[in-house]
C-alpha cells in the first residue's frame, strides 16, 4: 500500500511537470498528430519514432561522418518548412551547404541560418591543443548562446544546433546543465530542438536519439566493371565514356537505430535508409 | 464661443508677385489664446475661445486681443467671434475689421451677406458633396437670390423638393447653423528626447540607464498616440566635442522601451563611441502602429518585433552578416551563396515543389545538375542555376526520399593526392581529424570553371565578346548528344548566366590564368574569389569517409571541398 500510494504519488507529480511521457501508464500517443510531433517527411523515419521528434524536447542525431546524419537533418528542417513551420539552424563551424539544403527541399525563406566563425587555418594545420581548442570552445560557446537565444524568442518548428565537426573532447566539456536549461527553453512548447553530434550528448527525458551507423554501403552503378574505379576507362585521362556511369554514389546506404525510445520502446534491428544523390 | 481669423489675400501687384500666404502665422495667433483650432486652407482658422471671458473679458475684448497679437505680428486680419462657427468663419471672410455677433443674431448677421461666400468659405466640411456650392449658387441666382438672408428665407419643404437634402444643409448655413463641431487641427508631434550629463559617461552600462530614462516618456507618448517607431536615432555627444550617431531601422514598428534600449545597446556595442559622452539625445520617427491579427488555425511564428531583437542580438553575439536568410546565387560556382534578411515570411515560395523524383539511371544529378562528367577532348558546359530541378516528393514507393548532403568548408582545406592513371588513390591532410587514407571509391572527375572573365575584386568583364571579335556572341552549350557547337577560338561570349564550353583546342587561349592578375592572385596558392578552374571528385577513403576534392589546375593542388553525410 505504501509503495502503490508512493507510486501514485510520484506519478502525480511527474504529470504536474509534463514528464508523464515517460511512464508506462501514459496514453499512447497518436502517431498521426503532427502537434506533438515533427515528422521527418521519410515514412520509414517517422515510423520508428512513432510520428517524428517529439515537441518540446531535446532530440538528437548522432554517427560518424558520411553516416546520414546531415542529410537526416536537412530532410527534417524540410519537412517543416514544408509545414509552414519557421526554422533555425545554428551551425557551429560555418559547413552549411545552401545547395544541399535546396536540393532536399528546404524553403529557403523560412529557414534561420546562424553561421558560426570558422576556425582559422593557422590553428588547424599547427595544432597547438590550447590554440586549436580554444578555437573550438570559443565556437561550441557561441552556438550554445545562440541556440538559447532562438529557442528564447520561441515560436519556431524545429531548432537544430549542428556540432557534428566539434572535437569529442571540447563536446565533453559542456556541462549537463546547459542542456537542461535548453530543455526547459522549449518544454511545453511546439519547438523542437535536434542536436547534431558524432557522438551522444544529451537528451531529454522525453527526447530520441537516432544513431546513425557508419556501415553505409556505397553502392556502385552497374554499369561499373568490378575490381575497377567507378568513373574512369581504360587508357583516359579523365572520364569514361558510359553515360550511365554518371553522377554522386548512386546509394548511401544508412542504418538507423532510435535508442531510448518513448515507453521504453527500442529498436532492435537497424532501420536501413537510402539517401539519394 | 468661437472666433475667426481671416487673412485676407493682398491685392495683386504690377510685378505679379506671389501672395505670401500667412498659414503658420495664423495658426501661432491661434494658438496663443486657444489649444482648440481648426485651419481652413492657409488663410482662414477657427478657434474655440470658449473660457477666456474669464481670462479676457467679453467677446468684444476676445476680439480686441486677437486684433492686435495679429498686429503686431505684422498681419491684417479680419476678426469675427459667434457662437457658431459657421457664423464667425462667414463673417469673417464677408466683413472687414471685427464683429462680434450676439447669440441668436447670426441668421440676422449673415443677412446682407452676399451668396458667393458659400463658394469662398471653406468652413462648410459637413456638407455633402452632392451639390457643389457653385451650382448652388448659381441656381439661386436664377433664381433671383442675392444674399444669405434670401436663400435662408426660402421654405425648407420646398427647397428640399428641388435641391435635395444637400439643399437644406446649405440653407442651414446661410444661417448659421453649425453643420458639425470643430475638428481642432493636431500639431505634429516630434518623438525626441535628449539629457545634458553632469559628467561624462563611459560603458555600456550607464548608457542604459541614461537610455532606459529617455526612452519611457517617449515611448509612453508613442502608446498614446497609437504609434511605433519606425526608426531610432540615437546621438551622443562626446567630449572631444565630436558627435556619434547611430540610427536603427527595422521592418516593424517597435513601441516597447525595453526592446528599442535593448536594440540600441546592441547596436552600441558593435559600435562603440571613441570618447566619453556628456549628451544623448533620442529622436523616433513614427509610424502608424499594425494590427495584426493571427490564425487560430495556423502555427504560431516569431513576431516581427522578437525577430527584430533576436537577430540583433545574434549578430552582436556571432558578427554581422553571419544571421539571417541565405539564397543562392545564380551562378555556376560551387556553393555560392548570399545572406539575405530573414523575415520569417510566411508566404509558399513559388520555386518549391512537394515533388520528387527518383534518380535516373544516366542522368547527372547531384540534385542541381551543375556538374557534368568531362568527356575526352570536349567540355562539357554547366547547366544554368536555374534549370535546377525541383526536389522530388516523397512517395509512398520511395524507400527513404533523402537526399545526400554536403557540409561544405568554407575554405577548401589542403589535401596532398596521390594519382595514378589519373585518378586519385590515397588523400593524406595535415587537418586535425581529416586523417585520410586510401581510396575505394572515387567518381569523377567533374571539370568546371568560371568568373575568369571578371577583373579581380570587380563585376568588370576582363574582355567582352565584341572585342574578341565574336559574331553575335557564341554560348558553348551542350547539346543533347554532349557535344559542344563548334566556335572561333577566339569567339566566346563572356555569358555569365548562360552555359560556357570551348573546344579543348581554343583552351590554351583562354585559360583563366592568363590574365595576369588572376596568375598573381593564384600563384600565392589561394583559390580566388573571383576565378576558379579545378576538377571535382567524390571519393570515399578506408576509413568509410566520403568527401569532395577539387583539383585546382591552375595551381596543380588538391582540396577537401567538404564531407558528404
Amino acid at each position: 500500500m505504501a509503495a502503490s500510494a508512493a507510486r501514485a504519488h510520484l506519478e502525480t507529480v511527474l504529470r504536474a511537470r509534463k514528464l508523464d511521457r515517460t511512464l508506462t501508464t501514459s496514453l499512447p500517443v497518436s502517431p498521426h498528430d503532427a502537434w506533438s510531433h515533427a515528422p521527418t517527411g521519410l515514412p520509414l523515419v517517422d515510423a520508428q519514432l512513432d510520428g517524428g521528434f517529439p515537441r518540446g524536447q531535446l532530440s538528437e542525431v548522432v554517427g560518424p561522418r558520411s553516416s546520414g546524419r546531415t542529410s537526416l537533418l536537412l530532410a527534417a528542417l524540410a519537412a517543416a518548412t514544408m509545414r509552414d513551420e519557421v526554422v533555425a539552424l545554428i551551425d557551429a563551424l560555418d559547413v552549411f551547404d545552401a545547395e544541399s539544403a535546396k536540393t532536399a527541399g528546404i524553403l529557403l525563406d523560412r529557414l534561420l541560418w546562424v553561421r558560426g566563425q570558422r576556425l582559422a587555418d593557422s590553428s588547424i594545420i599547427r595544432p597547438s591543443l590550447t590554440r586549436e581548442y580554444g578555437g573550438f570552445q570559443q565556437a561550441i560557446d557561441r552556438a550554445l548562446k545562440a541556440t538559447g537565444l532562438v529557442l528564447e524568442a520561441g515560436n519556431f518548428g524545429v531548432v537544430a544546433l549542428d556540432l557534428a565537426d566539434m572535437p569529442e573532447i571540447v563536446v565533453r566539456r559542456i556541462p549537463f546543465t546547459t542542456w537542461m536549461r535548453l530543455h526547459r527553453l522549449i518544454e511545453g512548447s511546439q519547438t523542437v530542438c535536434v542536436l547534431l553530434g558524432t557522438d551522444s550528448m544529451a537528451r531529454s527525458s522525453a527526447g530520441l536519439t537516432l544513431a546513425l551507423s557508419n556501415t553505409s554501403v556505397w553502392a556502385r552503378p552497374r554499369s561499373a566493371p568490378a575490381g575497377r574505379p567507378l568513373g574512369i576507362g581504360p587508357g583516359s585521362p579523365f572520364g569514361h565514356s558510359h553515360p550511365t556511369t554518371t553522377g554522386l554514389f548512386a546509394d548511401l546506404r544508412i542504418d538507423l537505430r532510435v535508442i531510448r525510445a518513448r515507453g521504453g520502446k527500442e529498436s532492435s534491428a537497424p532501420c536501413r535508409l537510402t539517401a539519394r544523390a | 464661443m468661437f472666433a475667426c481669423l481671416y487673412a485676407p489675400p493682398p491685392p495683386i501687384t504690377a510685378d505679379h508677385d506671389p501672395p505670401i500666404e500667412p498659414g503658420d502665422a495664423l495658426m501661432s495667433i491661434a494658438r496663443d489664446f486657444s489649444p482648440r483650432i481648426e485651419a481652413h486652407g492657409s488663410r482662414l482658422v477657427t478657434l474655440d475661445v470658449s473660457g477666456l471671458d474669464r481670462l479676457l473679458g467679453p467677446p468684444r475684448v476676445v476680439g480686441e486681443e486677437l486684433r492686435r497679437t495679429a498686429a503686431d505680428r505684422r498681419l491684417g486680419v479680419h476678426v469675427a467671434v459667434s457662437a457658431s462657427r459657421t457664423t464667425a468663419a462667414l463673417i469673417a471672410q464677408g466683413r472687414a475689421g471685427l464683429t462680434i455677433v450676439a447669440p441668436g443674431n447670426e441668421a440676422q448677421a449673415l443677412a446682407p451677406l452676399p451668396l458667393t461666400l458659400l463658394i469662398e468659405g471653406s468652413v462648410v466640411s459637413a456638407v455633402p458633396p452632392a451639390l457643389d456650392a457653385a451650382a448652388l449658387v448659381t441656381t439661386l441666382k436664377r433664381w433671383g437670390l442675392r444674399t444669405l438672408g434670401d436663400f435662408a428665407a426660402l421654405p425648407a419643404g420646398p427647397l428640399s423638393a428641388r435641391l435635395g437634402a444637400a439643399g437644406a444643409v446649405w440653407q442651414r448655413v446661410a444661417r448659421g447653423e453649425d453643420a458639425g463641431p470643430l475638428v481642432p487641427s493636431m500639431p505634429d508631434e516630434r518623438f525626441e528626447a535628449s539629457l545634458d550629463l553632469e559628467w561624462p559617461i563611459d560603458g555600456l552600462e550607464p548608457l542604459s540607464f541614461v537610455l532606459g530614462r529617455l526612452l519611457d516618456p517617449v515611448c509612453a507618448r508613442l502608446e498614446q498616440r497609437d504609434r511605433g517607431a519606425a526608426a531610432l536615432h540615437v546621438r551622443l555627444r562626446l567630449v572631444t566635442r565630436e558627435t556619434h550617431e547611430r540610427s536603427l531601422q527595422w521592418p516593424a514598428p517597435i513601441r516597447d522601451p525595453r526592446a528599442l534600449r535593448t536594440l540600441a545597446l546592441l547596436d552600441l556595442e558593435s559600435h562603440p563611441a571613441p570618447a566619453g559622452v556628456d549628451r544623448i539625445a533620442v529622436a523616433i520617427d513614427p509610424t502608424p502602429s499594425r494590427v495584426l491579427q493571427f490564425s487560430l488555425l495556423a502555427r504560431a511564428r516569431p513576431s516581427p518585433e522578437r525577430l527584430t531583437t533576436l537577430i540583433a542580438r545574434l549578430s552582436a553575439l556571432m558578427g554581422e552578416n553571419r544571421v539571417g536568410g541565405v539564397g543562392l546565387l545564380d551562378s555556376h560556382r560551387p556553393g555560392a551563396f548570399d545572406m539575405t534578411a530573414f523575415t520569417a515570411s510566411v508566404e509558399r515560395s513559388p520555386n518549391t515543389s512537394a515533388t520528387r523524383r527518383s534518380t535516373a539511371g544516366g542522368t547527372i544529378s547531384r540534385g542541381d545538375a551543375t556538374r557534368a562528367l568531362v568527356d575526352p577532348g570536349v567540355v562539357t558546359s554547366i547547366a544554368r542555376p536555374s534549370e535546377t530541378p525541383d526536389p522530388p516528393a516523397v512517395t509512398e514507393t520511395d524507400s527513404a526520399g533523402l537526399r545526400q548532403a554536403l557540409r561544405r568548408f568554407r575554405r577548401p582545406i589542403p589535401a596532398r593526392v596521390s594519382v595514378e592513371q589519373g585518378r586519385p588513390v590515397r588523400v593524406a591532410t595535415d587537418r586535425r581529424g581529416l586523417a585520410g587514407g586510401r581510396v575505394e571509391i572515387c567518381v569523377g572527375p567533374w571539370r568546371t570553371s568560371g568568373d575568369w572573365w571578371r577583373l579581380p575584386g570587380t563585376q568588370q568583364p576582363l574582355h567582352s565578346a565584341r572585342a574578341e571579335g565574336a559574331a553575335g556572341g557564341a554560348h558553348g552549350r551542350i547539346d543533347q548528344a554532349g557535344a559542344v557547337p563548334e566556335t572561333d577560338g577566339a569567339a566566346w561570349a563572356s555569358d555569365t548566366t548562360g552555359g560556357f564550353g570551348v573546344r579543348g583546342s581554343a583552351m590554351a587561349a583562354v585559360r583563366p590564368s592568363s590574365a595576369p592578375a588572376v596568375r598573381a592572385e593564384r600563384a600565392v596558392g589561394r583559390p580566388t574569389d573571383f576565378a576558379w578552374n579545378r576538377d571535382e571528385w567524390d571519393v570515399a577513403l578506408s576509413d568509410g569517409v566520403a568527401y569532395r576534392l577539387s583539383c585546382d589546375r591552375d595551381l596543380d593542388r588538391w582540396f577537401i571541398d567538404g564531407i558528404i553525410d
